[in-house]
């Protein structure tokens, strides 16, 4: 009996053996036809080829969907020839030819380069439900993680699960969103396994770092295409940041009335010291611009760091300057000698962007703009 | 060791026990399980296989000392999840290829499920299909294979960027490179620009502040500042001029010329006109971020520039996005109703920002009426129902439909207005700091006429000794004084029902607002807002405390019928954080500081920073 039951154990086994090495075989070659260097693909194991596959697949429908459509739109005047892939290319350059084609490539991916480093963020573009189709190859710098790491998963698994409800709606996709274009801007906290010399660490020992998330969602209603979210990423801020003579930094308590201020906040709004401090940052914005500072004043409160949409400061004798403010929550400082006052445990520390010059000069908008005589 | 009964796993068996234990790499919410660091393309599956074979080596005891008392555990029993894993393993697989096939055309159709051979065969000829190109990103070695060809990401980089790529060279604005996507957004061909002067297609009146964004006339000093600590550096002597150190940033908002074709179908037919003047074209308002760059001037400049060759040329480098974040910012060239004005005024009704678009309607600038009380403008009618109002601004959320009301024009007249009004509170202190007021004139009916506006006026001068009673206020002498009074004394009920509330349950309150189902507001708070607005900024934010009061919450509407008119931290929903206490919540932001990034430079000990400021 038993003898039986061990030969057909042995015949299972060799039976599974041999599916198993049928089936490593196939893993092989769907490996092999993924774009990926030598190294990495040695390295990855059979549900990261599936996900790697999936990612793939799925940006390629997303782009050529996207291609045949703006084929379709009849934006371009000039000659605009629709060229393999569906790119619309070929002004009056005279096109290109096959050959010429790694050429672009170069350029194309220099300009990539230049983008995202002045973007300072990588790329990721979002299924509807949050899964992470594709990343651009410097998140790594960003986030210790590399994109063949996170392409694929889910960005809830990466996410500070009090911001989970924000991402959700704005991944969501609203009627509005169909015919109006669909804009996204706003701030999430996501895992970051570098240690602050920049190396990578586990994403055990991960720390929250805060993201500026800006771009648009793509809605395709064709029904073997996907609709996506299109991101750039920021982490803010940076640690040091070179201030340009139209920067001024601030300091104010949680409130956001304004407990220091530096000189140049003096030159470029013409209010002196005095008439700053204790002023709330309300007061000296734009009535309509409240509701985007409030935003910008939650997402301090909530993540500790946010950036703000443009908005429009007051200047002292009329009319306003546009700016942009970068600003993050931190511990206090104790009073000095230079510096004395309550103690307070936190605070928020701004630094602002004038973007414009004055507008307006002669529209003496609020109360504190009159020039007494 | 299972004699390879699940998919795959022998495979790996000889693999693992080759390898050594390496620190933690736990990719997301399994297990804490030790990971071979060397595996970053599995993050998540390895922990599953792991723990399975993992068995003659966790007695090793080479882990992170945090995870032992697991481990312990695991070895013990770990028979028991080890049935689980394989299964969470195994669905984790069987759902990988359940979205594979989903996505394969040729899968599509089948009535019943492939099993998982086919559908990896099927993923295999698919991607033959696709052509995917991975020979052509090793011809030249330059740039490394990604998943995806860099066209496609530039493609989507624009499209989330919603800009395009300028670099323009700093000493005449001679535009050196501009991506593509530009026609996207000012409908120029590209080529049409490069080599032009930037000058040429901005706004007349934005030249000189790009100038002085291009010029290199920097302070000498270079100011770095640490964003963690808020510690400025000067750097006195910078090893090169602080204009040309790579890095440099600029922001700047500027108009650019905005070309309308033609042949657009989705415009409005309209004659071509020859532009006369550069003011006969339209602006659109881009904002420009950006760095200042050396660059070798070889590399870009096309244009074959003989004379003015330098080995470096300085450039700025930016990508330039359409300003899209102003929702109130008319489009220039459409006109804004002239009859609708915003004003805002302090919880006592006096004005403390008026626009504009307000002289029209009333006749006063600006300047003639900030600082004045709103009340003294209204006609004596509408006193009552506007001081409700007030006070029902004051304690509600919501936006607060005032019926139409007459306001005092400069000469004397009356205008009909209508207005919608909203309290702003402070986030963080949840007070209300004041009220804005979007106002628009209504036009009375076609019965009115000239006369009866006359008459408005004259019987007001007439009538001065009827006052209106309202209640909760005693009348005061004169009109004008009575007026001002009424905003004043609203404003004071506020404050002291912020001074009285108390709840000796709760000592100590919350910034965050106390625990509250949405709807109706909220239940007493200990306050102490008036006292410390008067102190100095900067008291201790710990103590600020919310205020409304029970009775308020009567008078108020209880139900948001409405949106919101304003964000709170209430109804932004952060789980639990509602129901801490001041202390609390100052301790949830100093943890959440801890957290993140930007203490990552900290010493960990922030008695000794000091502010050179």
């Amino acid at each position: 009996m038993t003898a039986d039951k061990e030969k057909r154990r042995a015949i299972s086994r060799d039976a599974a053996r041999r599916r198993r090495r049928v089936e490593s075989e196939v893993f092989e070659d769907l490996s092999r036809l993924l774009p990926l260097q030598p190294s990495v693909r040695a390295h990855l194991d059979k549900p990261s080829v599936i996900r790697l596959t999936l990612s793939y697949i799925r940006m390629h429908t997303l782009l050529t969907g996207d291609t045949r459509t703006r084929a379709e739109a009849s934006h371009k005047v000039k000659c605009g020839r629709v060229m393999n892939g569906g790119e619309e290319r070929g002004e009056c350059d005279g096109g290109r030819e096959e050959g010429e084609k790694g050429t672009e490539e170069v350029e194309a991916s220099e300009e990539t380069n230049l983008y995202l480093r002045i973007l300072e963020g990588f790329l990721i573009v979002l299924s509807t439900e949050g899964d992470m189709i594709y990343l651009s190859d410097n998140v790594s710098k960003y986030m210790g993680l590399t994109q063949n790491e996170l392409m694929g998963h889910n960005i809830f698994e990466f996410t500070h699960p009090c911001d989970h409800e924000e991402i959700r709606n704005n991944l969501r996709l609203t009627a509005e969103d169909v015919c109006c274009g669909a804009k996204r801007d706003f701030v999430m906290r996501i895992k970051s396994a570098l240690t602050h010399r920049g190396r990578s660490a586990n994403l055990k020992s991960a720390t929250w770092k805060v993201l500026h998330c800006q771009g648009r969602a793509k809605v395709c209603v064709a029904p073997s295409s996907v609709s996506c979210l299109l991101l750039t990423c920021q982490p803010l801020p940076l640690s040091h940041t070179l201030l340009s003579a139209n920067t001024f930094t601030s300091q104010h308590s949680m409130d956001m009335r304004i407990t220091f201020c530096d000189q140049r906040m003096n030159l470029l709004l013409g209010f002196s010291t005095e008439e700053l401090l204790g002023r709330s940052i309300y007061d000296l914005c734009h009535t309509l611009d409240i509701n985007n500072l409030t935003k910008n004043h939650l997402n301090l409160c909530i993540k500790s760091q946010s950036v703000s949409a443009q908005y429009r400061m007051l200047v002292r004798g009329g009319g306003y300057v546009w700016v942009e403010t970068h600003s993050a929550v931190i511990p206090s400082v104790r009073p000095s000698k230079s510096r004395p006052g309550a103690h307070q445990p936190l605070c928020i520390l701004c630094v602002t962007y004038v973007l414009s010059g004055v507008e307006e000069p002669c529209l003496q908008l609020s109360v504190d703009q009159i020039v007494h005589t | 060791m299972s004699a390879g009964g699940s998919d795959g796993t022998a495979d790996r068996q000889t693999d693992l026990a080759a390898e050594e234990e390496g620190p933690n790499q736990a990719g997301s919410s399994l297990l804490a399980v030790d990971l071979p660091r060397k595996r970053k393309g599995d993050v998540e599956e390895r922990s599953g296989t792991h723990v399975q074979h993992s068995v003659d080596f966790q007695l090793d005891d080479d882990l992170c000392g945090s995870e032992e008392d697991d481990q312990q555990v695991k070895i013990k029993c770990f028979r028991e999840p080890h049935r689980q894993i394989e299964k969470r393993r195994r669905d984790k697989m069987n759902n990988l290829i359940d979205e594979l096939a989903a996505m394969i055309p040729a899968c599509l159709p089948m009535a019943r499920k492939l099993d998982k051979l086919t559908v990896l065969r099927k993923a295999v000829q698919h991607l033959k299909v696709l052509k995917v190109d991975t020979s052509s990103a090793f011809t030249n070695g330059i740039h490394k294979p990604s998943i995806l060809p860099q066209d496609d990401l530039r493609h989507l980089l624009l499209r989330a960027a919603d800009g395009f790529l300028l670099i323009v060279s700093c000493d005449r604005a001679k535009v050196l490179f501009i991506s593509e996507s530009v026609s996207k957004i000012l409908n120029f061909n590209r080529f049409e620009l490069t080599g032009q002067s930037m000058f040429d297609f901005i706004h007349p009146k934005d030249i000189n502040k790009v100038k002085e964004q291009l010029s290199s006339s920097e302070s000498p000093r270079q100011r770095l500042m640490d964003a963690a600590t808020g510690v400025q550096v000067q750097l006195d002597a910078p090893l090169k001029p602080p204009h040309l150190s790579t890095g440099a940033r600029r922001s700047f908002l500027c108009r650019m010329k905005h070309s309308r074709l033609a042949g657009k179908q989705e415009d409005q037919p309209l004659l071509p006109c020859p532009p006369k003047k550069k003011e006969a074209y339209r602006y659109c308002t881009l904002h420009c971020t950006g760095y200042m760059r050396s660059w070798p001037s070889s590399q870009l400049d096309s244009e074959g520039d003989a004379e003015k060759e330098t080995s470096n040329l300085t450039c700025l480098v930016t990508v330039c996005r359409l300003l899209t974040h102003v929702p109130d910012q008319p489009p220039k060239g459409v006109s804004i109703k002239p009859s609708e004005f915003v004003t805002r005024c302090a919880i006592d009704g006096k004005f403390t920002f008026v626009e504009q678009q307000a002289t029209t309607v009333i006749g006063y600038l600006p300047q003639e009426v900030l600082g004045t009380s709103c009340y003294e403008y209204f006609h004596q009618d509408d006193l009552r129902h506007l001081a409700e109002k007030h006070r029902q601004v004051l304690r509600s959320k919501e936006k607060i439909e005032t019926q139409c009301y007459k306001f005092k024009t400069k000469y004397g007249s009356y205008v009909s207005l209508q207005s919608q009004w909203f309290s702003f509170t402070n986030p963080w202190t949840k007070e209300v700091e004041f009220i804005v007021s979007s106002n628009r004139v209504v036009s009375r009916g076609p019965t009115h006429t000239k006369e009866e506006e006359m008459g408005d006026s004259k019987e007001l001068q007439e009538d001065t000794k009827q006052l209106p009673i309202i209640p909760g206020l005693s009348s005061g002498v004169g009109t004008m004084i009575y007026a001002g009074s009424i905003g004043t004394r609203i404003a004071n009920e506020l404050l002291d029902s912020y001074r009285m509330n108390s709840s000796p349950s709760s000592g100590a309150s919350s910034p965050f607002g106390p625990a509250q189902e949405k709807g109706p507001l909220v239940s007493p708070q200990t306050s102490n807002s008036a006292s410390s607005r008067e102190e100095a900024a900067g008291s201790s934010s710990g103590s600020r405390s919310d205020s409304r009061t029970a009775a308020d919450a009567g008078s108020a509407t209880s139900e948001r019928s409405g949106e919101p008119s304003q964000l709170d931290l209430d109804s932004v929903v952060v789980p639990g954080l509602s129901s801490f206490s001041s202390d609390e919540a100052a301790m949830a932001v100093i943890m959440s500081l801890l957290e993140t990034e930007t203490n990552m430079g900290q010493s960990g000990n922030f008695e000794n920073l000091h502010w050179p400021f």
